[in-house]
């Protein structure tokens, strides 16, 4: 026979206004198998844990039911009291008597009854509740970070200090990434590159980084502690372990014209490239869409003048298997383009402003190149339709961002900042020239950060108008403006001779790719779903899995060094012990029931269902049942509902508890 | 547009914001008055802008305030062409051609309080030709809206060059489904004295 | 003949009026291309834009007693007038996605609303239903060396998802068009502002303005000719040319053509059956000079 003890919650008043507890307590108390009920101002307080534990052993129960909000809120803070008085802690169960009753409701008699049945359901099916323990999980001490941006980068060298190994993986031939692109940064004006080539450096030479550039993740196995992943090498051409760096073979090539991605394809490389001088690791790769040896089979100067010979073009694509107990996915950001999107796509372009047509309407990243002092200019503000210093300059804010219309509604938090910034850099270099700036609102929260946009204008005189732009078009070598300036109430024409658009923060390209072979989840637009937005930023719902900087969602550098130190420590809070204990709610095949249709593993989203065979004492094989590995399953019950030999149950929610609930209504 | 009023000062509260009013506009227009942020968009583009005392942004900004004496006081909403570039290129999917329709609409019932009366005159003239003929009669209409307006002379030089080559009609027949046409109007008629339609 | 398409008609007032050129060479057109037209009997005015501007119930019920009476001839209904395109285009969208319109219509026509026809302006059926192929083919005097500005206006491509008749900001139809008979086109930068439209008969002043600009930047681009799709701008550049010439001290001499005339004229057809001399600036010197008369 059970002996129950339920525990009425008064939550300050917050029940207790529309609840009367008393009356719920003692309506409990006669129900069968209650062996004792009490209502109390704040259970979740110290007091009221006390009382909890103290009653468990003076009255020796042997289950519980706490009514009080929902267990999301308190479930982990009531097994854990129960579990030091000495009861497993899947023997405690919590009625949400506030969420679902008093909150919701004004008649205070309609509401008590409601809550002595939600209490009485609770009762019924604490009765079938057995006694759960913990899953352990080995640990496997080693992480993989996807990404090698300025917040991979900083999540690897963390988690390396630590002693624990990081692989580092980048699709890029090098790591870097925007930042490395980025010529001065806001609020300081400090040189993008001058602090972050150290930073590179440092992981390339770091004993605990393993590093695999010019690579993509193919896939993910297994779970938290315990990941398998297989890593695509692409082939460079260039053996990584002979190549000196000289770039003699760079020197030589006869492709010199082919767009530079890293230059925003304003600056020129060769076939054989490293992306920029400073590139870790400063190995070239061959782009063999546009090499001659690849294309024709002739050529071949790079190779013949290679004095180690690592040019190698036999070299192959290469698979590898690393085993990782933890991975911080760092894949960064792309920027809208106003081009033609695809039919069908939710992303819609700018017609009017030339749907990326006319040849000096630039983006921001474009900007930062023509500024940087090693981009493609040499750092000199020039026209990339006829290298003209432009001297009339504009610049439009909100470019897709907090456009619905254009399929993207959110802002994108960094441009109103790297604007300003623009309108600087170009003030120290164009000295006879003006910036003009149309926007919407000056969204700049951050230390430092509206003195920086007031400086530019206050200081750096650039014209701000409070107006969005309706229309750009090419007039001779000028592209007219059509703009308003809302606060004169008038229309505003300027003929520039070069516009700038800050677009969008958007998910890399194929960001719903990588979530699916990862099994994290994502937004409408691709951003990666953080577990909590408030209190479990970094980490996914997917265990062992973290999140750092802008594939979670549009950031600037601090926050995004920021967020992967955060995620940095996650991990290590995570390789702290040699095992881990998890939740025991997980699935159990009845393999008795069990018909081997599969039918569970098709709906699993963990991939935990496992195909297991039952042989008899000869060997011989019987048959084939479903085996869900409780490691990595996540405990939603889609393979209980799914069953239809009804052979899965999931721990803690099982039928009969179930049943047993309805059945008390 | 009396000056005072476009520079007096609001008094804002819930009496004085005409919800109502915007409820209305919305209702008539199909879309959403608050969903706009002032970014101006509609006015930059605007090719009648610059005939306007209101630029069209603060059309809907003041409809979001429920100031909509100010807005039906002055002459924008009648100088709006209908060329759908403010609905087009708007980036929050607010229907400004459509909302300036129901403002004028609204206008209109109240008797247009608005001064601007050639283009209300215009208006007029071609929907009671619609009712008499079926078809419009480009001749009757400017004819009857220069003696209406007063302007007897006005594109009086362009007459002769159009009637030579054939492009006004002097004589005009009426549609034979006339009356069908005309139950056009008394039913919408009906339906606005039933409360049946705004 | 057995004729290749079959299209209900519906010309709608301008072109029984000043438009008669636009109505002709319409007619003429297709008859050259085997094409069947068949007007809508009893049709009447769509309300154009004086009606929505003042009372939507009665411009959508208009259009929606048009678009029964188009019901009784077979055959997608053609347009002509872009105004009239985009009231009836506006009318079944309308009509399509707000249910309390609908029936407020239904109750005003006395009549289930039918919204399944298709509604063509000129341009998709020669660019789309007959095809460029098909048209090119059919050009026996091709318009080799003359430069067109296509004009589109304001109501042939916006809003976006309505009229839906190429892209909205983009679009290029009419230059497909015109270039399949083998005339030139020229980049501009005015070809979708607005020409001030109806205000020519309350507020002529803005007209001229807005007009003039139109008529500076096809000048500018090198353009002989414009070409449109519309009788209210045709009326403003065209009948208006010389008072904004006169306005603004200069000479554009830009003949205005509708799309019928000139691909008309690349199928063969005489000045006669184009209505060229209807023509407020004479087209005759340009065509003689380009050979094309």
């Amino acid at each position: 026979m059970s002996r129950i003890g339920v525990f009425i919650c008064h939550c300050g008043e917050n029940i207790s206004r529309t609840v009367d507890v008393e009356r719920v307590a003692a309506q409990v108390g006669n129900m069968p198998g209650v062996a004792f009920a009490t209502d109390y101002k704040y259970m979740c307080s110290d007091p009221g844990q006390t009382l909890l534990k103290k009653t468990i052993q003076e009255q020796k129960l042997s289950h519980v039911v706490v009514a009080a909000c929902s267990p999301r809120m308190h479930e982990k803070t009531f097994r854990k009291a129960v579990e030091s008085a000495g009861l497993n802690p899947f023997l405690c169960e919590m009625a949400n008597i506030r969420e679902h009753c008093s909150w919701v409701h004004e008649n205070r008699e309609e509401a008590t009854v409601k809550a002595i049945e939600i209490v009485g359901m609770m009762v019924e099916r604490v009765k079938k509740n057995r006694v759960l323990p913990a899953i352990t999980v080995p640990v496997t001490k080693r992480s993989l970070v996807i990404g090698g941006g300025i917040a991979g980068i900083q999540a690897a060298l963390d988690i390396a200090d630590c002693g624990h190994e990081v692989i580092l993986v980048e699709r890029e031939p090098s790591i870097g990434g925007h930042m490395a692109q980025l010529s001065e940064t806001f609020p300081t004006l400090d040189c993008s590159q001058c602090i972050m080539t150290p930073k590179m450096v440092d992981v390339a030479n770091h004993p605990k980084i393993k590093l695999y550039t010019f690579s993509e993740i193919e896939l993910v196995e297994g779970y938290i502690g315990n990941f398998q992943v297989t890593i695509k090498k692409k082939a460079r051409s260039v053996d990584e372990d002979t190549c000196t760096g000289c770039g003699v073979c760079m020197t030589k090539c006869p492709q010199k014209k082919i767009p530079n991605k890293f230059d925003q394809n304003i600056g020129m490389r060769t076939a054989i490239y490293v992306p920029f001088p400073q590139a870790v690791p400063n190995t070239p790769v061959i782009d063999r869409d546009n090499c001659t040896w690849f294309k024709s089979g002739k050529c071949g100067v790079c190779q013949k003048v290679c004095g180690p010979g690592a040019v190698d073009f036999e070299q192959q694509d290469r698979l590898i298997v690393e085993a990782v107990g933890a991975i911080v996915v760092a894949t960064g950001f792309d920027l809208y383009t106003i081009d033609e999107k695809p039919k069908g796509s939710p992303i819609k372009g700018y017609g009017e402003f030339g749907h990326g047509k006319i040849p000096d309407v630039i983006d921001g990243m474009t900007f930062e190149r023509l500024a940087s002092a090693s981009g493609p200019t040499g750092g000199r503000i020039l026209r990339p339709s006829d290298g003209k210093e432009p001297k009339q300059i504009v610049f439009i804010q909100c470019i897709g961002s907090r456009a619905r219309e254009k399929g993207i509604s959110y802002c994108s938090k960094v441009c109103c900042m790297y604007t300003a910034k623009h309108t600087m850099l170009y003030h120290h270099k164009v000295h006879d020239g003006q910036a003009y700036v149309f926007f919407m609102d000056a969204r700049t929260p951050g230390k430092s950060y509206d003195e920086f946009w007031r400086r530019s204008i206050e200081e750096e005189e650039a014209v701000y108008i409070r107006g969005m732009v309706s229309r750009l078009y090419q007039k001779g070598d000028k592209i007219v403006v059509m703009g308003s300036d809302i606060a004169v109430g008038v229309q505003v024409e300027i003929e520039a001779d070069m516009v700038v658009l800050a677009t969008a923060v958007m998910p890399q390209k194929g960001a719903d790719t990588l979530a699916q072979k990862l099994g994290i989840s994502y937004d409408k637009y691709h951003f990666y779903s953080e577990a909590h937005a408030k209190l479990r930023p970094v980490e996914c719902a997917t265990a062992g899995i973290y999140l750092a900087g802008a594939c979670q969602g549009p950031k600037d550098i601090p926050e995004t060094v920021s967020q992967a130190s955060a995620a940095a420590a996650k991990v290590m809070t995570l390789f702290s012990k040699d095992k881990m204990e998890r939740e025991p709610i997980v699935a159990r095949v009845r393999e008795a029931g069990c018909v081997g249709c599969f039918a569970c593993k098709k709906v699993c989203a963990y991939g935990a269902v496992e195909e297991k065979e039952i042989r008899d004492r000869q060997g011989n094989l019987i048959k084939v049942v479903a085996y869900v590995n409780p490691g990595v399953c996540g405990g939603c019950g889609t393979c209980q509902a799914t069953c239809p030999s009804k052979s899965v149950e999931l721990d803690g929610y099982t039928d009969e508890q179930i049943v047993a609930m309805i059945e008390a209504l | 547009m009396d000056a005072r009023v476009k520079k007096k000062k609001m008094i804002l509260s819930q009496g004085t914001m005409d919800v109502d009013f915007v409820r209305k506009v919305e209702a008539l227009s199909d879309t959403s008055v608050r969903r706009c942020f002032q970014c101006g968009k509609c006015s930059a583009g605007c090719p009648m802008a610059t005939f306007m005392e209101h630029p069209p942004n603060r059309v809907v900004r003041l409809l979001q305030l429920g100031q909509w004496r100010r807005i039906l006081e002055g002459r924008s909403i009648w100088y709006c062409a209908s060329c759908e570039t403010c609905s087009t290129r708007c980036p929050n999917k607010v229907h400004l051609a459509s909302i300036m329709d129901a403002l004028r609409k609204l206008s209109w019932d109240a008797e247009g309080p608005s001064k601007e009366s050639y283009v209300q005159l215009a208006n007029k003239l071609f929907l009671q030709n619609i009712r008499s003929y079926g078809r419009q009669y480009e001749m009757r209409l400017a004819a009857v809206f220069n003696v209406k307006s007063g302007q007897f002379l006005k594109d009086l030089s362009l007459g002769p060059k159009l009637l030579a080559k054939g492009k006004l009609k002097m004589f005009h027949s009426k549609n034979r489904n006339l009356s069908e046409i005309g139950k056009i109007f008394t039913r919408i008629e009906e339906m606005r004295k039933n409360g049946e339609a705004l | 003949m057995k004729k290749l398409l079959n299209y209900a008609y519906y010309p709608g007032c301008s072109l029984h009026a000043s438009a008669g050129e636009y109505d002709l060479s319409t007619r003429e057109l297709f008859k050259a291309l085997k094409i069947g037209l068949t007007e809508v009997p009893d049709w009447f005015c769509c309300g154009a834009t004086p009606a929505h501007n003042v009372d939507e119930l009665l411009s959508l019920s208009l259009c929606a007693k048009n678009l029964e009476l188009a019901e009784k001839v077979e055959g997608d209904l053609a347009v002509a007038c872009a105004a009239c395109f985009s009231r009836l285009k506006f009318t079944q969208h309308t009509l399509e996605e707000n249910a309390t319109k609908r029936k407020q219509v239904e109750k005003a026509i006395d009549a289930p609303v039918k919204l399944d026809g298709k509604v063509k302006h000129l341009l998709e059926i020669l660019a789309g239903d007959l095809g460029l192929e098909r048209l090119a083919a059919s050009v026996n005097k091709p318009l080799a060396g003359l430069k067109v500005a296509c004009y589109y206006g304001c109501l042939l491509t916006r809003p976006t998802d309505v009229p839906n008749l190429d892209c909205t900001e983009a679009p290029t139809i009419m230059e497909r068009v015109i270039e399949a008979v083998g005339a030139e086109t020229v980049a501009w930068s005015h070809r979708l502002e607005c020409c001030g439209a109806n205000f020519t008969l309350s507020r002529p002043g803005v007209v001229i303005q807005l007009t003039n600009a139109i008529l500076d930047s096809a000048k500018a681009a090198g353009a002989d000719c414009i070409m449109v799709g519309c009788p209210l701008c045709h009326g403003n550049l065209d009948i208006r040319q010389k008072e904004i010439e006169g306005v603004y001290k200069t000479n554009y001499n830009l003949p205005v053509f509708y799309l019928t005339q000139l691909v008309g004229l690349s199928v063969g057809l005489g000045s006669g059956k184009l209505g060229l001399d209807a023509m407020i600036v004479s087209p005759m010197p340009l065509l003689k000079e380009k050979g094309l008369l």
